[in-house]
């Protein structure tokens, strides 16, 4: 028992310095609600060590007289069919129950993690016999699996014969393929890493590899799942008492009390059943919450401060009122101003600090800035598509001199996707993967112009079929997954002109597509707005596209606009070092050539 | 094509898993201390009639031929005699197979059309207040549901709505004492009573459906409601929702394909709870003095009535097989990947 608690403890009393203020650490980092299930876990520990002794009341002796009185001063929670104070038993059952269900957990585990560290080892491995050997042990687990658990440890237990050994056994049994599953998985994923590569390379022999290396990475999993199955086994350890398959009377079990009252329970008498089944539920409770903070100390890169800070959201409700329209010029379609986001939980940083921009009509402006800048955040914050994350502080962003962010959700989805679309990066993560493209295609349709089905269908196979995919037909039935990169994008590039937009915010486009793909892409998407009239922002970290396809570009660095100005000034003479390190930097992925072409 | 491939590939698998099962339950009996005829009869058996079952089980040959002596009587139907009852157990297993889907059955519906909602509806991140408090309670709700032993809820229930409200009936069984059981058809008694038009014996039935469907669906529909939660909140979060949010497509169509993308991983854990539930929902039949399966193997095991117990195994194990199958068929089904998947082979 004392193994158990063992990192728990060791973390509250310290013995080193460095192990103390890490103790404090992850002390301040839990909330109240936390320390509450520390402080139960401990009680719970502690009773399953020394409750026997708290018992005012002798546990076992049968009083006739005292049958069945209900909670008073003397007895506290009352008496039981057999006169004995239930409050006595209550304090010395935990013990039996905790006991029979941490050794079973410790055997499975024990089992399970030695066996599921060969399976995960040797698992499609060279050596054919041990893999046949790990592949037939799992297919034969699965099927053990099958058999309901209940009653598998219920026949175990009339194999052996009731007592506390054969039901620590028989809940030892049924647990320990959950181990072993789990371990296999989790070494299956490690023994990938180079660390077990080089272990075994500089000679260390398979068992040492198995459970020097590899067994240890896998304990942080484990432990949580130990914590679950902890609180399954005192349950079943319950469970099976309770159908006099467990432990049998006199011996105090939290389970068989159960039985013992459940008849007097219809009758009214209620404290004989009441009170063990909230304490097996407050057990099972702090285990499991204990599991959970356990886990989360144990995740590599836990940051304790940053859990704390989590616990009191920022609501996004606080928005400054929308400011009354200001007269921008005509030609403008959008204008950003003095925009601030922050992350919506615990202040810090802003992402995005006062950045203003506009663009007009037909225009195509370009952001550029090194990966972190706020590029995404920027795009993402024009189209109010912020999530739960992040927050607009503060800032207008006037699409046709109407701020955005003044307006209600009604309001706002009949701008979006019809004036002013998204163009996002990975059009195949863009798309539901189970959704066809026809469908998506169809409700985008319907969604902003009101026509049948049939015709909504029809513009969209013409609008494929306009940007040069052929067969449009057969993509509006395919399914996201069923799409190239490429073809997923220009999918994308139909859908955000079929409404003949005023805006385009274009992120990253032609991420992750090739470079001819890319090319193609980005021609068809640029001829198609000057065809249409439609303006873009087209965020991006390659300069090369910039050059060539943008009239003015804004430079983007630590969330602050820090330059902006037309192409040929901007990266031919940069002014802000952070402009001179990105232009510099494209110099040596010699694109110097597109930026030769772009200024005469 | 794809998809008849798949399933005929998946129902081939079905063979070697009911093989395994077969000797696992033929090793399990065969484990139990004593001899299995005189087990089967029971301790009052006379001598000529265990010797007699020991022919015909072929006891006295090497165990191979035991086992597709086993086999072969299972092929039949004939699961052999409960010495407790002396009843036919093939007889008992109709009777009770029903009792456990039924229970199960209104447990999921419970989970499905009052719990699943509710985690849809908390898992949406920019709700209103409806929301806000859903979150709460499905908060609350997550703590407690994997917490609390369920025939301890199961007898709470009793307590409240039937000692102290009056307004449910006793663990009395499936209907009242003096209600008749409908005429089997399916053996489900409030869809028999309707089929036969009773309405008072319907209402007694679901009466008594009542209370242990919920305490299946509170303590069972936990592991359900939380992975709804989570998969629908990863939907939400999920770049295919900001895009069809910035699409400006209509709310109920955002959140219904972010449903859509929630629904596998609920299935695969709606299925692992269902199989699990035949053998699990032991204690809650108990309790409710439901006679179903499961209370019907613990009653056998407890009264060393091993015929029931190896037919409740037997069954049990190829029920949860099979639920297995369903889901991996309906996965199939609703996921065009795991096609594609498939058609690739794997």
């Amino acid at each position: 028992m004392n193994r158990a608690i063992a990192p728990q403890t060791r973390i509250n009393s310290g013995e080193s310095a460095p192990r103390k203020t890490r103790a404090r650490l992850v002390w301040n980092g839990l909330s109240t609600f936390q320390r509450i299930i520390l402080a139960g876990f401990m009680v719970t520990v502690f009773l399953a060590a020394f409750g026997p002794m708290l018992a005012p009341f002798p546990t076992t002796l049968a009083d006739p007289m005292q049958r069945l009185s209900p909670p008073g001063a003397k007895h506290l929670f009352g008496t039981d069919e057999n006169g004995i104070d239930v409050l006595s038993r209550l304090l010395a059952a935990p013990r039996t129950d905790v006991t029979i269900a941490l050794v079973a957990t410790a055997l499975s585990v024990a089992v399970g993690a030695a066996l599921g560290v060969f399976a995960g080892y040797f698992e499609g491995g060279t050596r054919r016999w041990l893999h046949w050997a790990s592949e037939i042990g799992l297919r034969f687990l699965d099927i053990l699996q099958a058999f309901p658990v209940f009653i598998l440890a219920m026949v175990l237990v009339a194999i052996r014969g009731t007592g506390p050994m054969n039901v620590l056994f028989a809940v030892a049994f049924v647990n320990f393929p959950v181990f072993l599953r789990l371990v296999r998985s989790e070494v299956l994923s490690l023994r990938e890493r180079p660390f077990a590569e080089a272990a075994l390379a500089i000679g260390n022999s398979d068992l040492g590899v198995c459970f020097r290396h590899l067994l240890p990475n896998a304990w942080p999993v484990v432990i949580v799942q130990v914590s679950v199955t902890v609180g399954f086994a005192i349950l079943l350890t319950a469970g099976l008492s309770f159908v006099g398959a467990g432990v049998s009377p006199p011996t105090p079990e939290l389970g068989s009390m159960i039985a013992s009252g459940a008849k007097f329970m219809i009758l009214g008498q209620w404290w004989v059943v009441m009170f063990p089944g909230l304490m097996l539920g407050l057990i099972v409770f702090t285990f499991a919450m204990m599991g959970e903070i356990l886990g989360r100390f144990l995740e590599p890169g836990h940051s304790s401060t940053a859990q704390s800070r989590a616990r009191s959201p920022v609501t996004a409700r606080n928005r400054p009122k929308a400011m009354e329209p200001k007269a921008g010029s005509p030609n403008e379609v959008l204008s950003v101003s003095g925009l601030v986001v922050k992350p919506a939980f615990g202040g810090g940083r802003p992402v995005l600090d006062r950045v203003d921009l506009h663009v007009e009509q037909g225009e195509i402006l370009g952001i550029v800035g090194p990966p972190g800048a706020g590029k995404s955040v920027l795009v993402r914050s024009i189209m109010v598509l912020l999530g739960d994350k992040l927050h607009h502080a503060e800032g207008r962003i006037a699409f046709r001199g109407e701020d955005l962010t003044g307006l209600d959700e009604r309001a706002l989805r009949r701008i979006l996707g019809r004036d002013l679309v998204p163009l996002l990066a990975n059009a195949k993560e863009q798309l539901n993967p189970l959704v066809r493209i026809g469908e998506l295609m169809v409700a985008h349709i319907r969604a902003h112009s009101p026509c049948s089905r049939r015709v909504a269908r029809q513009r969209a196979a013409d609008m494929l079929g306009s940007i040069g995919i052929t067969d449009a037909e057969r993509r509006l039935r395919a399914y996201p997954h069923e799409l190239s990169g490429g073809m997923a994008q220009r999918v994308c590039i139909a859908i955000s002109l079929i409404h003949r937009p005023a805006l385009i915010v274009a992120d990253e486009p032609t991420a992750g597509l090739d470079v001819t793909v890319q090319r193609q892409v980005l021609d068809l998407m640029i001829g198609l707005c000057e065809e249409t009239g439609a303006a873009q922002i087209l965020a991006t970290r390659d300069l090369g596209i910039v050059a060539q396809y943008c009239r003015r570009v804004a430079v983007l660095h630590e969330g602050r606009i820090v330059e902006t100005g037309l192409v040929e000034k901007v990266l031919v003479a940069p002014s802000h070092p952070a402009t001179r390190a990105l232009v510099e930097a494209a110099r040596l992925q010699s694109v110097p050539t597109t930026l030769a072409e772009a200024t005469p | 094509m794809a998809t008849l491939i798949y399933i005929a590939r998946r129902l081939l698998l079905l063979i070697p898993q009911l093989l395994v099962i077969s000797v696992v339950t033929f090793v399990l009996v065969r484990m139990l201390p004593g001899d299995p005829a005189r087990l089967e009869l029971g301790p009052l058996a006379p001598q000529a009639g265990v010797d007699l079952l020991r022919a015909r089980l072929r006891l006295d040959r090497p165990l191979p031929e035991q086992y597709i002596a086993y086999v072969e009587r299972i092929w039949r139907g004939d699961f052999g005699r409960s010495w407790v009852n002396s009843s036919q157990v093939s007889q008992d297993l109709l009777v009770r197979l029903p009792a456990t889907l039924e229970l199960i059955t209104a447990g999921m519906l419970i989970v499905f059309l009052v719990m699943v909602p509710i985690a849809l509806a908390s898992a949406n991140p920019s709700g209103g207040l409806l929301a806000r408090a859903m979150r709460r309670a499905s908060f609350g709700y997550g703590l407690l549901a994997g917490a609390l032993p369920d025939f301890w809820l199961g007898l709470v229930l009793i307590f409240i709505f039937f000692s102290l409200l009056g307004w449910a009936p006793g663990p009395e069984g499936r209907v009242g004492i003096l209600d008749i059981a409908p005429d089997r058809v399916t053996g489900f008694y409030t869809v028999d009573a309707l089929i036969a038009g009773d309405w008072p014996t319907f209402k007694a039935a679901l009466a008594h459906l009542v209370l242990p469907a919920i305490t299946l669906a509170f303590v069972y529909g936990g592991p359900i409601f939380k992975m709804v939660q989570s998969s629908m909140e990863a939907a939400m979060r999920a770049g295919y929702t900001t895009y069809a949010t910035g699409l400006g497509l209509p709310r109920r169509t955002v959140l219904l394909w972010a449903t859509r993308n929630a629904a596998p991983p609920a299935i695969v854990m709606t299925g692992v709870v269902a199989g699990f539930l035949l053998g699990g929902a032991v204690l809650i039949e108990t309790v409710f003095n439901l006679n179903g399966l499961g209370q019907y193997a613990v009653q056998s095991i407890t009264t060393a009535d091993y015929a029931p117990v190896q037919a409740f195994v037997l069954v049990a194990a190829v029920f949860t097989m099979l639920v297995y199958l369903i889901v991996d068929l309906i996965y199939f089904m609703i996921d065009p990947r795991v096609a594609a998947r498939a058609k690739r082979g794997r």
